[in-house]
């Protein structure tokens, strides 16, 4: 699999604080995967998305992005690489409307008039939020926010999202909405996913799950293997999946097998069981 | 305190080509020392709703009643402080509105704010900085060193120290760890224990089953349900016109049913859950 992001030995201290934020990581992120970032508040997982956008520059070690390393002269050409989403939609805004909130980023790149019409229009309608483009961006919920925030980043065209916590504000629905999409992009438009998020049911979807712990990779694996790791997860501020909280509350009395099950393998061991009686 | 909403109308950009309505004719009463919560989709009216309640917002037309305190369309800015003290509101994002160059400061600030002394409001902060699970080392910090979760602490500490009756919540566990927001509810189910009102604004059905007394559904600026969850969530009206999202416990069972179970009343909690489906598997 090729890289599309190598970081390697990679450091970062806040000023003032005494403790390193990220302590001389390593980590490989492939072309056109999903990967999750998860760890509890403080583990160090935003600070590793501003370090690859070239946010915060890293003490030592190297970040290579798309073939190029994350330094003051290329930073321009790697952020137009990557489109961050981040938490909190009200810091995102520069917009008097919606649509020109979503132009903004397309401003920057010099696209000419008509066409980023188009691509306004294109990007909120992936999202679902056409009908809002007159709208002041302040006067939406927070959820209609984020989408439209989201409708910004895809509208430059980036080959690397990075999610930062940005379904934590969404309602089931919206959230279903807004992952939907993503693994659509992701799919036909060969981008590469990366995800920071608390919800473990969430990571299902990627394809590989990196556990942060005080800066540091302490867990790297696919998400069955992740999740067979069951009630330790919350020593790294994670939730066990709801799966497995269920077959824990259950093994006191139902001889269920080892390991991991998702629902649909815990709902068919229980059903076994009931039928045998 | 009870809170009763008579007839309340909020219409957005009045008399505006934009105008909408926030809330249609919303009658409804929160119950003194209940643990509500509020759920809806995005965009129902759900943070309209609870702004009404310390004036933050004014009705278009109707009342809203707050313990012996009335507010109309005509209520003035002016003394709203006694409402606002007696009426804490935790907002999404709370630590965005933290400015102060230490904790203490920061967590003194809407005391003093309300007329509490120097020491009376020191006292609050050093006592408010544990309930919510940070030790006193973090009062001389400044609250821009801490992490997220840390700074939503300090946030909710500055809410809790002006000791209000009410407190609303708008999402307040937003983007926090799930071991975080376990221990912010466990923390607000404690107050609503000690004697408080609580009001939760929520997307996380499960956080509504299990620390939630009573529940309102808010749907197109309109309350379409009010009770207990137990029961919302078994009214079938409101799921088939996806109104609402079931608590995971509830799915699950749904999913058991396709099978041989049989729920004549969902689970609602993964206790109600797992000792429901023991019984039906041991066939008592």
């Amino acid at each position: 699999m090729e890289n599309i992001i190598s970081i390697k030995d990679v450091t970062y201290t806040y000023p003032e604080s005494k403790k390193p934020a990220i302590n001389r990581l390593s980590l490989d992120i492939y072309r056109n995967e999903w990967l999750s970032i998860v760890g509890k508040n403080g583990s160090g997982k935003s600070t590793l998305a501003k370090l690859i956008d070239g946010l915060i520059e890293s003490e030592t070690g190297t970040i290579i992005v798309d073939g190029q390393e994350v330094n003051e002269k290329n930073i321009w050409e790697i952020r137009s690489k990557i489109g961050i989403v981040f938490q909190n939609p009200d810091h995102q805004f520069v917009g008097a409307t919606v649509e020109d909130d979503v132009a903004f980023g397309l401003e920057n790149q010099g696209i000419p008039r008509d066409e980023m019409v188009k691509e306004v229009d294109a990007a909120l309608k992936m999202v679902d939020m056409q009908d809002y483009k007159t709208r002041d961006p302040q006067s939406l919920s927070g959820g209609q926010k984020q989408r439209v925030a989201i409708a910004g980043v895809l509208a430059t065209k980036p080959s690397i999202i990075i999610m930062d916590e940005s379904t934590s504000m969404l309602d089931p629905n919206g959230r279903k909405t807004v992952l939907d999409l993503v693994k659509q992009l992701r799919e036909e438009q060969n981008m590469t996913i990366i995800s920071i998020t608390h919800d473990i049911e969430e990571t299902e979807l990627s394809e590989r799950i990196v556990v942060l712990r005080d800066g540091e990779v302490v867990q790297k694996a696919d998400p069955k293997a992740i999740y067979d790791i069951g009630r330790k997860l919350t020593n790294y501020g994670l939730e066990e999946p709801f799966s497995s909280q269920v077959a824990y509350l259950l093994k006191d009395e139902l001889k269920l097998p080892e390991g991991y099950l998702n629902e649909e393998e815990l709902i068919e061991n229980i059903w076994k069981l009931s039928s045998k009686m | 305190m009870e809170i009763i909403f008579k007839n309340v109308t909020h219409s957005y950009e009045a008399n505006s080509p934009l105008e909408g309505l926030g809330l249609d004719d919303v009658s409804l009463t929160i119950h003194d020392k209940k643990f509500t919560a509020i759920v809806g989709k995005t965009g129902s009216g759900k943070s309209t709703l609870v702004r009404h309640i310390n004036a933050l917002l004014k009705p278009t037309s109707g009342t809203i009643l707050v313990g012996d305190r009335e507010i109309t369309p005509e209520t003035n800015n002016k003394n709203l402080k006694p409402l606002r003290k007696n009426v804490g509101m935790v907002f999404q994002f709370p630590e965005s509105q933290l400015f102060e160059d230490t904790v203490e400061k920061d967590i003194m600030f809407g005391p003093m704010n309300f007329g509490m002394s120097e020491a009376d409001a020191k006292k609050s902060a050093h006592k408010m900085i544990e309930l919510v699970g940070l030790g006193k080392e973090y009062l001389d910090k400044s609250p821009f060193d801490l992490s997220g979760g840390q700074m939503r602490r300090v946030a909710i500490a500055g809410v809790l120290a002006s000791e209000p009756e009410t407190i609303i919540l708008d999402e307040p566990t937003a983007g926090l760890d799930p071991v975080g927001r376990k221990e912010i509810m466990d923390l607000f189910k404690n107050l609503q224990e000690q004697g408080r009102t609580i009001i939760l604004i929520t997307h996380n059905m499960d956080d509504v089953a299990n620390y939630a007394e009573e529940m309102v559904v808010i749907h197109d600026a309109k309350v379409k349900a009010v009770g207990k969850p137990k029961d919302i969530f078994n009214d079938r009206s409101l799921l088939t016109d996806d109104i609402l999202t079931l608590p995971r416990s509830a799915v699950f069972a749904q999913r058991l049913a396709k099978k041989n179970f049989s729920f004549p009343q969902l689970p609602i909690t993964i206790s109600e859950l797992t000792t429901e489906i023991k019984r039906q598997v041991h066939g008592d």
